[in-house]
């Protein structure tokens, strides 16, 4: 998997590319989250537009993710969920904790405007 | 021409000396053609010149004396077969040999024959090397007869034999000596340099002095210990690739060094041929030892995770249970040795009978782990009042106490009592599929996954089963088996792998479902753990 760091504002947008599953993106997702919470950044939105599976690891991660955030007041928003991590997301009832937007802007304005 | 050489016999073992300059200094000093020890020997003992043909030892004013066939001499002409003593005896034996080329003379033939008994010796020395390295399999033995035949081949002092590691970096493992003895020790003085450089190169170098040009600075160690002659060679693995047309690959895995005081036949040509052919094949055997030794670790591992596999397999319940009004049978395939699911059935002090499956995320030993772990926070919370929805958040919270970060488990958890009412709770599960006459119900009622977030809430639902009812509880392994065209098995494969064979004992409907995953993935590798249970409510 592959990730790229937007910003737009005061929000961090990643945008993933490729599988996320154990041993292949969920590291990188999990240093990629550390390094932006180390430089002050606490509100991120993971593009998942162009992540076709996603196991139970990359579950796993994208929690890790929001609780990451979550433990520094911050907050993690998905976009463009495909049905497949939708689904998933649906059986394991994941979906209750997320919010999740099929448009970046709704997701970017989404967060509490900086003080 | 004439081959002049001095076959030293001294504490070291018998060596043999080209004596190639038109002074030929003998001393305990360094710098000396032949370099001695012992306490008899000055630092400047004696010297040979050639002069016209003839070869004249003169002592250098030592303190001891030098000797010819036991007579002091200053100044002799040595002939062939003389005997050379430096001081009072008990040290260093020097014996003076001529070969003339194309001499005729009868001791001329014997000398050759000499010569070329030493050359069959080195064969035989080689030869006896490479038949060791074809049947070798223990590293240590191969690298031992590696170097034994090149220091016998080579009639070097001392050899060694340097492996590089995983970063590249050559590690000393092996040092021999002269008579088939291993140096003690984890370092020695050598050059690093040099292999260093014939690793990098994987070009043969043979140094005939340490002391000359840039090579002084960086060998004063071995300098220090007489030590002036090295040939160091590649061990370079030829690798024979399985597509043809690809051009094999050489690698290389090592140096041999070899070194000595004197430089005896290390220099040779002979020498450099035998060494470098022994390291071609040695490389080979070694580098199958190593796989071997590889081999044997993982034969070990599978074996213990075969032992891991029995002891998984033996913490489940007998797979089939016939209760008051059910019949249960469930099965577990792990995709590798050992795996992450796991089902469970309980007899309640109620009187009711509970079931239960869960699936910890990940593969493996991992998963393992934390399975054997679930199922124990499971049976000690199974019967918990509140019902289901109580055990599966008592198992969450215990979950959130000591599981690792990030691993999550997804459960199943139903209690039936003998008159058909089933409770269930499902902890983000795939939900499962119960049969009935008026259609499929899935069973969605429930909460997250357990393990992730501690205020997670859980919510249990009852129906009413009627006799014949059939319940299937599965995990992702089944549904996301995939074939080799990547499509999923899907639910709606489940569906008629069950819903068209209702008639069927459960027994024979679970082996039906499992007949059917594994027919569709046929020819792909079992990516996810598979487990399923088939429950039938037969009433009272």
């Amino acid at each position: 998997m592959q990730l790229e760091e937007r910003r737009v504002g005061n929000v961090i947008v990643l945008d993933a590319k490729g599988k996320l599953t154990l041993g292949d993106g969920d590291v990188l997702l999990k240093d990629k989250i550390h390094s932006l919470v180390q430089q002050g950044h606490k509100n991120v939105v993971l593009n998942l537009g162009d992540v076709p599976y996603v196991d139970s690891a990359g579950i796993g991660e994208i929690v890790g993710t929001y609780t990451t955030l979550s433990r520094v007041g911050g907050t993690l928003r998905l976009l463009n969920l495909t049905k497949r991590i939708h689904d998933l997301l649906a059986i394991t009832k994941l979906l209750t904790v997320f919010e999740t937007f099929t448009s970046e802007d709704e997701a970017v304005r989404s967060f509490p405007a900086a003080v | 021409m004439a081959d002049v050489r001095l076959e030293i016999t001294d504490g070291h073992g018998r060596r043999v000396v080209r004596v190639d300059t038109p002074v030929f200094t003998i001393g305990r000093r360094s710098k000396s053609d032949l370099c001695l020890a012992g306490t008899d020997v000055s630092r400047d003992h004696a010297q040979i010149a050639c002069d016209g043909g003839r070869f004249i030892l003169r002592d250098q004013q030592s303190r001891y004396g030098t000797f010819v066939n036991d007579q002091p001499v200053v100044e002799k002409p040595l002939a062939h077969g003389d005997r050379i003593r430096l001081g009072r005896g008990g040290g260093a034996e020097l014996l003076f040999l001529v070969d003339e080329v194309g001499a005729s003379t009868p001791s001329g033939t014997s000398r050759a024959a000499v010569s070329s008994v030493e050359n069959l010796r080195q064969m035989a020395a080689l030869l006896e090397g490479l038949r060791a390295l074809g049947s070798g399999h223990v590293l240590d033995e191969v690298l031992t007869l590696v170097l034994d035949a090149a220091i016998e081949v080579t009639g070097a002092e001392r050899g060694f034999i340097m492996l590089a590691n995983a970063e590249h970096v050559l590690q000393f493992t092996l040092a021999r000596a002269r008579g088939r003895v291993t140096l003690p020790g984890k370092t020695w003085d050598t050059s690093l340099k040099i292999p260093e450089r014939v690793f990098t190169t994987g070009e043969t170098q043979i140094v005939s002095d340490l002391r000359d040009g840039d090579l002084a600075a960086a060998h004063l160690g071995t300098v220090a210990l007489g030590i002036r002659h090295v040939l160091c060679a590649p061990l370079r693995l030829v690798r024979y690739l399985h597509e043809s047309g690809a051009a094999p690959e050489p690698r290389r895995i090592g140096v041999l060094y070899l070194d000595s005081r004197d430089r005896g036949i290390l220099l040779s040509p002979t020498a450099r041929t035998g060494v470098e052919t022994l390291a071609t094949d040695a490389a080979i055997a070694i580098e199958n030892a190593r796989l071997y030794r590889e081999t044997l670790e993982k034969a070990r591992l599978d074996q213990e995770l075969r032992i891991a596999a029995e002891i998984q397999q033996g913490l489940l319940p007998e797979p089939r249970y016939v209760g008051k009004g059910l019949e249960v049978v469930g099965a577990s395939i792990p995709c590798r040795s050992i795996g992450g699911d796991l089902f469970e059935y309980i007899d309640l002090p109620s009187g009711d009978f509970g079931f239960a499956l869960g699936d910890v995320a990940g593969k493996g030993p991992p998963a393992a782990l934390l399975t054997a772990a679930l199922q124990g926070m499971f049976m000690a919370h199974a019967a918990s009042e509140g019902g289901p929805a109580a055990t599966l958040a008592r198992v969450n919270q215990a979950l959130m106490r000591r599981a690792v970060q990030n691993r999550f488990v997804t459960m199943a958890y139903g209690i039936i009592s003998p008159a058909g009412q089933l409770t269930y709770c499902n902890a983000g599960h795939n939900p499962p599929m119960l049969f009935t006459r008026g259609g499929v119900l899935r069973l969605e009622e429930g909460g997250m996954v357990l393990g992730l977030f501690g205020h997670a809430q859980f919510a249990q639902a009852t129906l009413q089963l009627d006799p014949g009812d059939v319940l299937v509880v599965f995990s992702d392994g089944v549904s996301e088996a995939t074939d080799v065209a990547g499509e999923e098995f899907g639910d709606d494969r489940i569906l008629s792998c069950i819903g068209e064979n209702l008639h069927l004992e459960p027994a024979a409907l679970l082996e039906h479902l499992l007949a059917g995953v594994r027919q569709f993935s046929e020819g792909t590798i079992q990516r996810d753990d598979v487990t399923a249970l088939v429950l039938r409510y037969t009433g009272t």
